[in-house]
């Protein structure tokens, strides 16, 4: 196998050799190496990646993942991975675990093609460790045909607690996302760890729970909202846009009490084994050629401001989907911080203890 | 023949690397306190009473000994007299159904329950009859395998004995067939309780997300809360009461065979 | 028990084919939602092959398929000597170590699979032994063995053992007593043991989650995965179906087809 791919790669080679250039640096250095790259499952364009593996002589070995914790758990290990993607507060967990290596900017000299609303964000102020690669605000799908618009928009979060939709929601299985939601209806931070806005929270889920009897799900989420099975769910904006654009009945709604804006970015670990390609690849994933394919196949916000602008606007494939472009500049909105070690296991034992109640 | 003895070495070599190493890691942790990824050394009962002096987690436990013990009863209900049938059928068409109930074993697993989701939606159901026609499903070949191959190890003559004894058919099915296979239904047993209980993925996608069950409690705290000795000890308690049940049943095995 | 036909075998044969349908319902379902037109798996749209294309484009899900495959042969390959040589040695070994061995086998069966997992993980880790297609294939016979011992030891234990000294005191080697005597009275356990230790490698996504590294995904991690459906995991689930019905049928035939034909010489001479 391993023989017949460095044959391969050998007469790929023989077949091109001149390549473009990046920052001053020479191609012809990675060709022929391997890139390990770590991504979430169905998060990608798999074309743009055959291209990338064409245009530098390469191969990529790429392999997906479904979760930060996870992750988290892989990258404790001595697997050397060359890029992953993990979101905002993993981030910060990793930099501070001093497990990611910087991003060489003479080689991703592209950085000002990001969005205004995804650069330079608390967990890396510099983008000096990662490069977001989608992003998303959380939200509330609904059936329009079951529930008003102006119904969905006056309540919010509060929907959640409401009695009349008993039975007839999904509630995304996360720890985290669910104290946001009870925080941002409370009129707290995302990010408390002040003891009793958490027990509020908790009381509020715990309210949940009894009322609105939702269905505890993860990304069996998305084909079922897509099918209409239920009439809300919470759910990510990128899922979002896709269920959208399946069932035309989907609408979704952010809530005015301020949500999580989720920020999935390109880092490098430590001890990659090949950080130039990394590198490279990196610029390659946030140009404009390969940003658009893949937010076109995938319906994340692309983190390029470009295709941003040209996908949402006038003419664009998601000119009328409401869930594609983030909302972004609104006060009560936050990125997740990194909660402190003792929270990181309390929150998902208050969460377990709301589930099973 | 104490030169045979010899050849279980590397055997024993192995597991004692892979299983009982391991084992000790995970009861290390189950006795200790806090921090993921290193080993304090600092004795503890605290986790395991965490547990046991929380009625949510209690009620999680049972809920999953619930459905698994329900899940083992309708596979026997099911599965014995398909076994039955199938150990009456000459010679060849027992190979072909032998052959029909392995083959989708080898389809995974969460595919299989994906289908039934998309069937399921179908109907309208409750989620719990949902659960346990996607549990049953999964396990019956193996029950239905397991007490195959006990009645067919049967001596026939036993049978035609009876026969010639006077029993009718239910008297001979009661006094000889049914005694002789229980071995099968105790493998049989194996084969489902144990995998059912620490099962969630099937309740998961066919419950509508209405259950949580201790598979999905030592998955939470090991992986999401990071707790890794709170996930220790629960699993340690999953294994003891595990051990405790398949105690049990090699006990009424044992008298069952004795009557 | 009777040739004659009869009401009862009417049930009989009724209730076996009931089975077998609800057996085989969601596998249908699968191969008849592989040639949707739509991601649906809900409700179908029209006949397509799309997702048989688009999975033959997919180098990441080929590649998956094709290390599943790998790692089960071997694991099973392993996991079946290692699990035949050691039970039939327990079964001669004192009753109290036996019984150790016996418990200590089980719990990989027992244990749930993320414990198993954690527990070969940590392993790994506190070894500093890196994650690779190696540690997943040592974890994979690690929780196969148990399996082929299961099944085999029921039937060691039926064994007449004055069989195997009969043919020691003829002469036999040990080698010889346990290749001509031992091993082909047991053969049909070994066979279902190494079939088992198949499918559940096969089959594993947990244990393998923890224990591969960088180099090497299965299927079933492949499928975990997915954020999204992809319909073109039916269109394998399919082919896979086929290619085991092709294997096992071959299986079931030439065994057969020998038996004939050495009848048939038995029966000329």
């Amino acid at each position: 196998m391993k023989r017949l791919i460095l044959a391969m790669i050998a007469a790929c080679l023989a077949l091109l050799p001149v390549m473009s250039s990046a920052g001053g640096f020479d191609p012809a250095e990675v060709a022929g190496t391997t890139l390990n790259v770590y991504n979430w499952g169905e998060y990608v364009d798999m074309e743009v990646i055959r291209d990338f593996e064409k245009e530098y002589n390469v191969r990529v070995n790429y392999k997906t993942f479904e979760s930060n914790e996870y992750l988290w758990l892989q990258l404790q290990s001595e697997d050397a991975w060359d890029v992953v993607v993990p979101s905002d507060y993993m981030i910060e967990r990793l930099i501070a675990a001093k497990k990611l290596q910087p991003i060489d900017k003479n080689i991703v000299d592209n950085l000002d093609q990001l969005a205004e609303g995804v650069k330079n964000q608390a967990y890396d102020p510099d983008n000096t460790y990662s490069v977001p690669y989608f992003w998303q605000t959380m939200g509330i799908v609904y059936d329009t045909t079951k529930i008003p618009e102006e119904e969905m928009e006056a309540q919010g979060w509060n929907a959640f607690q409401n009695e009349a939709y008993a039975g007839h929601a999904y509630m995304y299985d996360s720890s985290r996302d669910a104290f946001m939601i009870a925080e941002k209806a409370l009129g707290y931070s995302a990010n408390t760890t002040d003891e009793n806005e958490i027990n509020a929270a908790y009381e509020w889920l715990r309210n949940m729970h009894r009322t609105l009897k939702p269905s505890y799900v993860t990304d069996e989420v998305i084909d079922s909202m897509a099918e209409g099975l239920k009439w809300m769910a919470l759910v990510y904006s990128g899922d979002a846009a896709y269920i959208l654009g399946e069932n035309e009945d989907m609408s979704y709604c952010v809530p005015s009490q301020g949500t999580n804006i989720a920020v999935d970015a390109m880092v490098i670990p430590a001890n990659a084994k090949n950080p130039k390609l990394a590198n490279l690849f990196i610029r390659y994933m946030l140009d404009y050629e390969a940003s658009k394919a893949n937010s076109l196949e995938v319906g994340y916000a692309s983190a390029n401001a470009r295709v941003l602008e040209e996908l949402s606007g006038a003419g664009g494939e998601y000119e009328d989907n409401a869930a594609y472009l983030p909302r972004s500049g609104y006060e009560l909105d936050e990125v997740y911080v990194d909660l402190p070690a003792d929270w990181q296991s309390r929150q998902p034992d208050l969460w377990t203890k709301v589930m099973a109640e | 023949m104490k030169s045979f003895v010899r050849m279980s070495y590397p055997y024993l070599l192995w597991i004692a690397l892979f299983i009982v190493a391991p084992m000790i890691m995970i009861l290390l942790y189950a006795v200790t306190r806090s921090g993921s990824g290193t080993i304090t050394f600092s004795f503890t009962l605290d986790n395991f009473g965490r547990f046991l002096s929380d009625t949510t987690f209690l009620k999680v436990l049972w809920t999953s000994l619930r459905i698994a013990l329900l899940t083992t009863v309708f596979c026997i209900l099911i599965g014995y007299p398909a076994a039955l049938f199938i150990a009456n059928l000459p010679e060849k068409r027992q190979t072909l159904m032998v052959l029909l109930l392995t083959l989708p074993m080898w389809i995974n697993m969460l595919l299989k329950t994906y289908a039934w989701r998309g069937i399921l939606m179908n109907f309208d159901l409750e989620s719990e009859i949902k659960v346990f026609i996607g549990m049953v499903y999964d396990f019956l070949p193996y029950m239905i395998l397991q007490i195959h191959t006990a009645i067919a190890k049967l001596d026939r003559n036993l049978i035609v004995a009876s026969y010639d004894l006077g029993a009718n058919r239910w008297k001979t099915f009661l006094k000889v067939t049914l005694p002789l296979s229980v071995p099968g239904i105790i493998s049989g047993i194996t084969l489902v309780f144990l995998p059912a209980v620490s099962s969630f993925v099937i309740p998961k996608l066919l419950g509508g997300g209405n259950y949580v069950l201790i598979g999905n409690l030592i998955e939470t705290y090991f992986l999401v809360a990071g707790d890794w000795n709170f996930g220790s000890a629960i699993s340690l308690i999953m294994a003891l009461i595990i051990i405790a049940s398949m105690y049990l049943t090699k006990r009424l095995d044992r008298s069952a065979v004795e009557e | 028990m009777e040739n004659r036909k009869s009401p009862w075998r009417f049930f009989s044969s009724g209730y076996l084919i009931l089975v077998l349908l609800f057996i085989y319902l969601p596998i249908g379902y699968v191969m008849l939602f592989s040639f949707n037109d739509s991601k649906s798996m809900i409700s179908f749209s029209g006949f397509s092959l799309r997702w048989y294309e688009a999975m033959f484009e997919n180098r990441e899900m080929l590649e998956s398929i094709y290390y599943t495959v790998v790692v089960a042969l071997i694991a099973t390959a392993v996991s079946t000597v290692v699990g035949t040589v050691a039970a039939i040695g327990l079964s001669k070994a004192r009753p109290l170590l036996r019984s150790i061995a016996l418990e200590i086998n089980n719990l990989p069966v027992l244990n749930p699979d993320i414990v198993t997992a954690i527990s070969l993980m940590l392993l790994f880790l506190s070894a500093k032994i890196q994650r690779s297609i190696v540690t997943l294939t040592l974890a994979h016979i690690t929780f196969c063995i148990p399996y082929v011992i299961l099944s085999i030891m029921p039937k060691l234990r039926q064994l007449d053992d004055n069989v195997a000294e009969a043919a020691l005191d003829l002469g036999a080697s040990p080698r010889q007593a346990l290749t001509k005597v031992i091993i082909p009275q047991i053969y049909p356990a070994i066979l279902s043991g190494a079939l088992i230790a198949f499918s559940m490698s096969f089959d594993d996504f947990v244990i393998s989650f923890f224990t591969a590294g960088v180099d090497v995904q299965n299927i079933s991690m492949y499928v975990y995965s997915m954020k999204r459906f992809n319909p073109s995991v039916n269109a394998l689930s399919a082919l896979i179906v086929v290619a085991v019905t092709i294997i096992l049928v071959l299986a079931n035939l030439i065994p057969a087809l020998r038996e004939r034909k050495n009848k048939k010489e038995e029966y000329q001479e």
